[in-house]
């Protein structure tokens, strides 16, 4: 324990866990609830290009090196999903294709990136898995900031978006504006998405998202409930994880999904034992 | 075969790349018009979950180390596509959480695992996102072996694949073991995954397998011709991606990926010059 108050920068990391902890899950529980979890994925996908594309910028023009490349990710991460709505609409018929094509998509460019900018090295690795030493002081206060943000969208327009969430068509009868709150609500997933992937890494972000909202629905009796088992999972897993990844010397993104991981198994199998087959 | 034997690194790896530019859009055509090209992501991230254990396997223990990677992987996949079917059937309101949820678990399974072994970054690099260099002799057998039993299953099974792609109550009425194909169609789009990875790697397979088909989807009319023109579309996206890396210096795999959006771009522009663009009426029949 020690040690995350000696080393400033593990005392960062710890903070940053602490934050998302809470805020990755309770984002999960509207997008899973949305059914928007795979859209979650492909954001954080395309984060990686997003990231690929500002670290190419950075060789090109060293100016821009300065720059922490998880911004242009978030950018990249709302163009996105631009870019599915209106392949949604292409493809009418096969409107989940969409996800696919522009998270596999956003990959390959993603690499072509990385490759322009011969990025294959160990900081690449750690935008993929996570880390803990990644977070400066800097990036702990505007990680600070825009959780604060989140959390505070959340709450004002908490109403707004369990109406959607339930019933879109009595939502946008009754006058919410559908349009403007789904823009709003990728906009606060892709912030969400790049501030937990410092930690955890790009390819561990959704699983922040969703694995303690699934696990939590196996118990909760009510939406308020599913937030507050997601909340306390996440967080708990967060905590757990990161002292485990240190003490055994694990990659700590791993560790956080693996122990969240094994809540969902446990859960789902203590309420077959109480017998919830499906919810 | 002697010949294969005096192949350099560049004729074995268009070789394994020609091999999945074929067999990867039959795939995605059928799980196109099943809606199920998520799945392909899904089972990919499961594939690096095996081949890592297969890495610890083999270095942890000295029984498995003559273990290949990819006989870890191709295993990891079967046994994903199993539990993903479980998962649909355990939050039935919300299906698609499913994928999400093994993505997620199987890449935080790699991660772990990864941190166990010693292993050059370089050399996860080439599972992720594929190395033409790294085809080795052994690999060409491999695809062989594994090309040659995928497309078997798939002239074998081609009408029941059809039937229950089309109309899965239809078929089971009409007398197709809809349990049976099923499990069949989940091993195929395993042994594809395993297949891909030495090429495009684990995290590009999925675009192998959804863009070509997608870009044949815009043009075709029916799914006969969906499926020949995925196929012209993928060993164009390989072709094109393995030469422009060649010249360019840049990731293959990527490059592949690229050529791919590059034809489906394409072909988005030509639905919409021919007005073809109110997509939303028109079934792959």
């Amino acid at each position: 324990m020690s040690a995350f108050w000696t080393y400033e920068f593990l005392r960062y990391s710890l903070f940053t866990s602490m934050m998302i902890g809470v805020l990755a899950p309770v984002m999960g529980v509207f997008v899973v609830v949305r059914r928007m979890s795979l859209m979650a994925d492909a954001l954080s996908h395309i984060t990686l290009t997003g990231i690929a594309f500002s670290l190419l910028i950075g060789r090109w023009h060293p100016p821009a090196a300065a720059w922490n490349p998880v911004y242009m990710g978030m950018v990249f991460a709302v163009g996105g999903s631009v870019l599915i709505d209106r392949l949604r609409r292409i493809f009418m018929h096969y409107k989940e294709a969409a996800i696919t094509i522009i998270l596999s998509g956003a990959i390959g460019v993603g690499v072509v990136f990385i490759s322009l900018a011969d990025g294959f090295n160990t900081d690449l690795f750690s935008y993929l898995f996570g880390s803990v030493s990644a977070v400066s002081r800097t990036d702990f206060f505007i990680i600070l900031i825009l959780s604060s943000v989140v959390l505070l969208l959340l709450v004002l327009f908490y109403k707004e978006l369990f109406f959607l969430s339930f019933d879109e068509e009595q939502a946008v009868a009754s006058g919410i504006p559908r349009q403007r709150i789904h823009a709003l609500f990728i906009v606060m997933t892709a912030l969400v998405i790049g501030l937990s992937m410092q930690i955890v890494g790009i390819l561990l972000v959704s699983a922040l998202m969703t694995l303690p909202v699934a696990a939590a629905m196996r118990f909760a009796g009510s939406f308020k409930q599913l937030f507050i088992y997601a909340a306390v999972i996440g967080e708990v897993c967060v905590l757990t994880g990161l002292f485990a990844a240190f003490y055994l010397d694990t990659a700590p993104g791993g560790t956080i999904v693996l122990l969240n991981t094994l809540v969902l198994v446990l859960s789902i199998a203590v309420s077959k034992a109480a017998g919830k087959e499906a919810v | 075969m002697e010949w294969i034997q005096d192949w350099s690194f560049l004729e074995r790896g268009l070789f394994a790349g020609m091999v999945i530019g074929f067999l990867s859009p039959v795939l995605g055509a059928f799980l196109f018009v099943r809606r199920m090209t998520i799945i392909s992501e899904g089972l990919s991230h499961v594939t690096l979950t095996g081949i890592t254990a297969g890495l610890v396997l083999m270095q942890v223990t000295a029984v498995f180390s003559w273990l290949n990677p990819l006989y870890t992987g191709l295993l990891a996949a079967i046994f994903g596509a199993f539990i993903i079917e479980r998962l649909r059937g355990m939050y039935r309101a919300f299906e698609e959480v499913s994928v999400p949820i093994l993505l997620s678990a199987a890449v935080g399974a790699s991660a772990v695992l990864m941190s166990l072994v010693p292993t050059s970054y370089a050399e996860w690099y080439s599972y992720l996102f594929g190395s033409i260099l790294t085809v080795r002799q052994e690999d060409v057998w491999f695809t062989i072996g594994v090309g040659a039993v995928t497309l078997l299953l798939m002239l074998l099974f081609y009408k029941e694949l059809l039937a229950i792609s089309f109309d899965q109550e239809f078929a089971s009425v009409t007398g197709v073991p809809v349990q049976r194909v099923n499990m069949v169609f989940t091993l195929l789009l395993a042994l594809v995954i395993a297949l891909s990875m030495k090429i495009v790697g684990i995290l590009l397979v999925g675009a192998l397998i959804i863009l070509p088909t997608a870009a044949a989807y815009l043009i075709a009319k029916s799914f006969r011709r969906m499926l020949l023109l995925g196929i012209l579309f993928g060993e164009a996206s390989v072709l094109g991606g393995i030469t422009a890396s060649y010249y360019l210096d840049v990731a293959t795999g990527g490059m592949i990926v690229v050529c791919g959006l590059l034809l489906f771009t394409a072909a988005l522009v030509s639905a919409f010059v021919r007005g073809r663009t109110g997509l939303g009426e028109e079934r792959i029949t």
